[in-house]
């Protein structure tokens, strides 16, 4: 095991490396400083891909609930063993990496939410193949919203600008839109906000639903057959979100894409049934992406001012009493800004506070720190990211390099 | 374009005689005045930058800058001019017209003005319809339509009276600009400005040439801006000097003019690395504000406080015929035509700080600029400069004056008119103001 594990961590070590070593090419070589920050974080959200999905590529592949080729990695993963907990579904991120793909490193804090949430004081077997769970829900969700909470004041919803992969997904709807040098429509204030507040319903929903399904599937009174614990629609069940939700078909993608997924055996598995349309895709998994990627290519980072994910992340990271533990912080310093409406108006989730509060603290919840109004801000210091108080990043003149013509 | 009518609606008809005289004995009064104003500027100031030799040609309304420009109305070029820096120079630039800046500061003008409205009204103004009347300016008489935004009241009906001699493109702007519905509607105006522009010079506005023209306007920006990183240290460059230079912007060539700013700060950053200063730095530090001063004649202020005893040295300002010409630049988000329109009206509307807005929190935009530029260029006093008749700074006065005694900056209004009489008296009062900043310097 320990040679594995020290294995695994110099392959992530490699791996981190490159990331730095491509993070300082990207900062050296483009010049336009426009650009540089956005370059930057392109260049972090792909290269988070493979981190993420990690689990894939290393180790034996396995298809869950498919015993015939082999177990699943469980024991590569890195949560696999947490505070004495056997914790085998990885590391509570939030971020939308699907837990469904086979051999995931991290985990979609939303699923884990959902899933232990009901029936919480069992411990016993897992969800996937050959997982076993060594302590009971309640103090899995304790792990889950521990390490979530911890996240999110780590890095807030930095989490969203710059690692999840769904995140990327948007941000190449809107590259796709610019080669076709279509403008993007804008939601208005007002709706924009309602949609900000929508997003604690749906959680709130879905952890609701979350308990009437998986009671129902234990207590017997089954709308569906087998769901009952440890049967073939039982993870369904008790993750609702996760069958309307627009990652988990772009996740089969990354799987086939890593060979952890033979694609025409799922659709052979295909039975019909209107919540099964592939092997663990739902077909409202396909419409939700299918109206996702039609927003996201009308309006920018469409899904994400509606994730509950990030929601739930800006809860921990922008409301009293977190707010004032948080690290990453986006200031402001009123007396640098000439109110432009620069920064209003590159916003990809059109967040207004920063143009409109006077000074200080500007972190809002629909803000995912992605920093692009910071990059754009022709004013030297106006806006400035502070990490644990220290600032990291400055509002540069980006006219300024003062190389003479 | 409506059909223009040929009869005069509000100017009198002028012989062409007298025209000729008028603006003959103007002409030359003037040009005697700015080859004088630039002696003096070279001779009080023995270590003045060769680059300035440049602007200083620029600075003669009619020499190169007047032929070039009736060569490029020949070879079919179009000139538009504009009133107010709310004009979407841009746009212009685009279409391949070219801009200018058409406000008139020949003090002689405004006595023509006169015959057309009363001399209550703005002397900026009243200067400009007298410039016209006797076809002074080169740049107002070769103007093929003048863009005239509704500022300020003197402002509004200036554009309504130059309608008896050039097509008048009218943008209304509006008053509170902190609201989505006024960025519309002024998003709207400039739209409906490119079409007519687009009409006017027979070129298509197309996405290249506009991300091209706003490149253009960025690197000037970019130029000015290190023009003003310059003047926040010790003083390099008389404040006179700096303030043509920013001021020759409106009527030449943009490109040509950021070359020439650029050549002028690396003569500057020479001089900072030798600590080569025009005057000592312990001179008193100010800062100016309020009305536009325009070239060729309403130059005293400026000449006025460099040449005083003691002298004083002008850092920074915030007056819309200088710094306030080149502070922000067009920000594009992505380079969609769209985009492209709305930056350009964010640019021209939200960024301003022109005293013609209003807002529940007091025009905080503007304070807020004068208390960054007070700490940037480490201002010690400032210079509160009105026109007579230029009713929207003289009541902003009281909100900047509290302001700024909270920083402990004392501030001086100083009002005058279009004339070379008070010269003497605002001499006496602004030295006597100096004196009192370097009495607190030496404290």
């Amino acid at each position: 095991m320990s040679m594995e594990t020290l294995g695994n961590l110099l392959q992530i070590a490699v791996f981190g490396g490159l990331i730095l070593a491509g993070a300082l090419v990207i900062l050296i070589w483009v010049k336009d400083k426009t650009k540089n920050i956005s370059t930057l974080r392109l260049f972090v959200q792909i290269a988070f891909v493979p981190l993420i999905f990690l689990g894939l590529l290393i180790g034996p592949f396995g298809l869950p609930q498919n015993p015939n080729l082999g177990d699943a990695p469980r024991e590569r993963l890195l949560g696999a063993d947490l505070l004495g907990n056997q914790f085998p579904d990885g590391l509570s991120v939030p971020i939308l990496a699907c837990w469904y793909p086979n051999g995931r490193t991290v985990t979609c804090s939303v699923w884990q939410l959902q899933a232990y949430l009901f029936p919480f004081w069992d411990a016993g077997p897992g969800f996937g193949w050959g997982t076993f769970y060594s302590s009971n829900g309640l103090e899995r969700i304790g792990i889950t919203l521990g390490l979530m909470i911890a996240m999110s004041l780590l890095i807030g919803r930095a989490f969203c600008g710059w690692i999840c992969p769904f995140g990327l997904y948007n941000d190449l709807m809107i590259r796709i839109r610019k080669i076709f040098k279509k403008p993007h429509l804008s939601f208005s204030e007002k709706t924009n906000k309602a949609i900000g507040q929508l997003r604690y319903l749906i959680i709130a929903a879905f952890l609701i639903l979350s308990v009437i399904l998986g009671s129902q599937a234990i207590v017997g009174t089954q709308l569906v057959g087998d769901t009952a614990p440890g049967e073939y629609y039982y993870s369904y069940f008790t993750a609702p979100f996760c069958q309307v939700c627009p990652m988990k078909p772009l996740c089969i993608l990354v799987e086939v894409g890593a060979g952890a997924m033979n694609p025409l055996e799922e659709i052979n598995h295909s039975t019909g049934v209107f919540y099964e349309a592939g092997y663990y895709v739902t077909s409202l998994n396909i419409i939700v992406l299918g109206l996702v990627t039609a927003g996201a290519l009308a309006f920018r980072r469409f899904w994400c001012r509606i994730c509950p994910l990030g929601g739930l992340t800006a809860l921990f990271s922008t409301f009293y009493p977190f707010k004032k533990l948080a690290l990453l912080r986006l200031n402001k310093i009123e007396e640098k800004c000439t109110k432009c409406g620069i920064c209003k108006r590159v916003c990809p989730t059109q967040v207004t506070e920063v143009y409109e509060e006077k000074g200080g603290d500007v972190t809002v919840s629909g803000c995912m720190l992605c920093f692009r109004c910071v990059e754009m801000c022709p004013y030297e210091d106006c806006l400035e990211v502070k990490m644990a108080r220290k600032t990291v990043l400055k509002s540069r003149n980006w006219l300024e390099p003062s190389e003479s013509e | 374009m409506k059909k223009q009518n040929t009869q005069k609606k509000y100017v009198p008809e002028l012989s062409q005689k007298e025209i000729d005289e008028l603006s003959n004995s103007i002409k030359t009064s003037s040009q005697k005045i700015v080859a004088e104003t630039i002696k003096r500027m070279k001779e009080s100031d023995k270590n003045r930058p060769k680059t300035m030799k440049y602007f200083d040609e620029m600075a003669d309304l009619f020499g190169k800058r007047e032929k070039e420009i009736i060569e490029a109305k020949k070879s079919g070029k179009k000139i538009i001019g504009y009133l107010c820096l709310f004009a979407p120079i841009e746009l212009i630039l685009a279409a391949d017209a070219i801009p200018v800046r058409i406000n008139s500061g020949w003090y002689d003008a405004t006595k023509i003005g006169d015959r057309v409205v009363p001399v209550e009204v703005c002397p900026v103004i009243r200067s400009t319809i007298g410039a016209k009347m006797v076809s002074l300016s080169p740049f107002l008489e070769n103007s093929d339509a003048i863009i005239s935004v509704l500022t300020c009241d003197a402002m509004t009906k200036l554009g309504e009276i130059l309608t008896d001699y050039t097509p008048i493109w009218q943008m209304t702007i509006p008053r509170i600009k902190d609201s989505d519905q006024a960025l519309r509607l002024w998003i709207e105006e400039i739209k409906s400005i490119k079409k007519e522009i687009e009409k006017l010079t027979g070129n298509k506005i197309t996405r290249k040439k506009l991300r091209r023209a706003i490149e253009l306007t960025q690197k000037a920006t970019k130029a000015f801006r290190r023009l003003q990183q310059l003047r926040k240290g010790n003083p390099v460059i008389m404040g006179r000097d700096a303030m043509l230079a920013i001021q020759t912007y409106i009527w030449d060539d943009v490109e040509r003019w950021t070359k020439n700013t650029n050549k002028l700060c690396d003569e500057l950053e020479k001089r900072v690395k030798n600590k080569d200063w025009s005057v000592p730095p312990d001179t008193p530090r100010v800062l100016i504000t309020g009305t536009p001063m325009f070239w060729p004649d309403n130059w005293k202020v400026p000449s006025l406080v460099e040449e005083a005893n003691p002298k004083g040295v002008i850092l920074a300002d915030e007056i819309c015929s200088s710094e306030r010409i080149l502070n922000d630049p067009v920000g594009v988000d992505e380079w969609s035509m769209n985009d492209m329109l709305n930056a350009i009206g964010e640019r021209y509307l939200m960024a301003s700080t022109c005293a013609c807005f209003s807002s529940t929190d007091g025009n905080e935009d503007r304070i807020n600029w004068l208390i960054t530029k007070i700490k940037d260029h480490k201002i010690d006093g400032v210079i509160y400069y009105v026109v007579r008749g230029c009713m929207l700074y003289a009541m902003e006065y009281t909100r900047v004056k509290k302001v700024l005694d909270q920083l402990n900056i004392p501030v001086y209004y100083l009002d005058t008119e279009y004339t070379r009489e008070d010269v003497g008296q605002m001499k006496t009062r602004v030295e006597a103001f100096l004196e009192m900043l370097t009495a607190r310097i030496d404290f």
